[in-house]
């Protein structure tokens, strides 16, 4: 990384571990077969692909059978969603997510509903959680299937996966969590867990970009009709040569998160508590999201102040806004304003997101950084707007 | 190309914005729209602007337009407050197409600004 820039934005992407280029760099030298062939090179490529499914399962406690490779979590989520809301169509068509997911997974669920799936779109409460009882209600007798994420990728708020997934488990519902933010990054037991599907990508814990994988439990029932089509390579369920350098590189991020999760927690939570109490003070300033949620992100609002300056007038620091950058003019954050924060709240939210690379001086830094920027702004503004 | 959606021209006017602020006697005009509030204040002086100052809340693009048309206008004759047009600052910044509306809103302001320098003569 430059020494011009501090960056803040570990939710968006980490950078991949040492360990992990080496390792796919020594891959990639050897194990250059289509991983499919039968031959002896191939069979080489072969292993490499199970190392790295029995290094992704031992983080997450299941078969590595119940793994399938993907581009990333975009992909998994969708292979998710389309394929089992497909594959369970026959017997009902209404679905379940909640308004403050990513759009990997609210884009998929607005395109079923184009196909003729009705879908219910479930209200958190103001920090951003999901009741359990208000998830219970909107489940009806033809409730196929619902997804909700593991950690909100904006506001670091973690939801009651084992309760929600308790519910879907009583009444036949299969359940989908989109776990981009949390695979890596705190403790999942997820074969434990009462959940059949669950999205994870690579690049979140210092792993390679471009590779991902969807967890589809071993039970009877849970399945998800593709959404490629071609080889048969991963039983139909996603075809495509494997990339397995990237593969390799994923699994040795998984290996090297497994060693570490409760190190990288209380170094981030150290991160966070001491960038909040260093900009806490600030007039009108609030936080988005559930103080006890993932300790990676911090993600405030403040009155009065225009998102798209403040973001400017932090650099050198790289963090993201509140908005949702779907178009040039950046839109509040529907995730914000589905917490209840108003439009002005959520278009001057920042996003400060730490990782394992960041030191106390950054967000010192970055602390005083957002105390002069607010002050110089407000400064700027007519009285009405301090 | 560059991904930098702010040109050297608009960092500059926006880090250090030399006409901020107020003039406490002089003609002064509030505007408030969605995406920007500005308040306007100049003197006047044998019919020339002798200062003109800005106080603003919006995004990047509109802080740099602001001070970049108080720079341009400043000791211009007072009539061409009434005929200003932001076509040239929003070449020259270059403020995005989709920006043009908020410019414009400061655009309305400073030919209200001007009129309201008639009004008084």
């Amino acid at each position: 990384m430059s020494d011009d820039i501090i960056y803040l934005d570990y939710a968006a992407s980490t950078p991949a571990d040492p360990r992990v280029f080496e390792h796919m760099r020594e891959v990639s030298q050897i194990a250059y077969a289509n991983p499919s062939s039968t031959h002896a090179a191939g069979r080489l490529t072969q292993a490499i692909v199970a190392q790295a499914a029995e290094q992704l399962g031992r983080l997450l406690k299941v078969d590595p059978a119940t793994l399938v490779w993907t581009s990333g979590a975009t992909e998994s989520d969708n292979l998710a969603i389309a394929g089992a809301a497909r594959y369970r169509s026959h017997r009902g068509k209404h679905i379940v997510t909640m308004k403050t997911e990513h759009k990997a997974v609210t884009d998929v669920f607005e395109t079923l509903a184009k196909e003729g799936f009705d879908v219910t779109w479930v209200d958190p409460d103001s920090r951003g959680l999901l009741d359990p009882d208000a998830f219970a209600a909107a489940l009806r007798d033809d409730t196929q299937f619902a997804s909700i994420m593991f950690v909100n990728n904006e506001t670091g708020v973690v939801q009651n996966i084992e309760a929600l997934g308790s519910i879907c488990r009583q009444r036949d519902v299969l359940f989908h969590v989109d776990a981009a933010q949390a695979v890596g990054k705190v403790p999942i037991n997820l074969g434990a867990l009462p959940v059949d599907l669950l999205s994870l990508t690579g690049h979140k814990f210092y792993g390679p970009k471009g590779i991902g994988a969807l967890y589809i439990a071993d039970r009877p029932g849970c399945h998800v009709d593709p959404i490629l089509f071609g080889g048969g390579q991963q039983r139909r369920i996603r075809p495509g040569t494997l990339p397995t350098d990237l593969i390799a590189g994923l699994g040795m991020a998984a290996e090297i998160a497994m060693g570490r999760i409760d190190e990288d927690l209380a170094h981030l939570s150290t991160l966070r508590e001491l960038l909040w109490s260093g900009i806490r003070e600030i007039d009108g300033i609030s936080l988005n999201g559930d103080p006890d949620g993932f300790p990676g992100i911090l993600n405030v609002s403040v009155d009065d102040i225009e998102g798209e300056s403040l973001l400017l007038a932090l650099e050198p620091i790289c963090a993201a806004t509140g908005s949702a950058c779907n178009s040039k003019l950046q839109e509040p954050s529907y995730v914000l304003r589905a917490l209840g924060r108003t439009g002005m709240q959520a278009q001057s939210a920042i996003r400060f997101s730490v990782g394992r690379p960041t030191t106390v001086h950054e967000v010192e830094f970055a602390a005083g950084r957002y105390r002069d920027a607010v002050a110089r702004l407000r400064q700027l503004a007519p009285g009405d707007a301090a | 190309m560059s991904t930098d959606p702010y040109s050297a021209k608009v960092r500059e006017l926006f880090a250090a914005p030399a006409h901020a602020g107020d003039i406490a006697d002089g003609e002064a005009l509030d505007v408030a729209a969605e995406d920007v509030r500005l308040r306007l204040s100049a003197t006047a002086a044998g019919g020339k602007i002798e200062a003109l100052r800005f106080r603003v809340w919006g995004c990047p693009h509109v802080i740099a337009a602001a001070e970049a048309i108080c720079q341009a206008l400043e000791g211009r004759p007072v009539t061409d407050l009434e005929n200003y047009t932001s076509a040239d600052v929003m070449q020259n910044l270059p403020v995005p197409v989709e920006k043009t509306g908020r410019i414009l809103v400061i655009e309305d302001a400073v030919r209200s600004l001007g009129q309201q320098f008639r009004d008084k003569t």
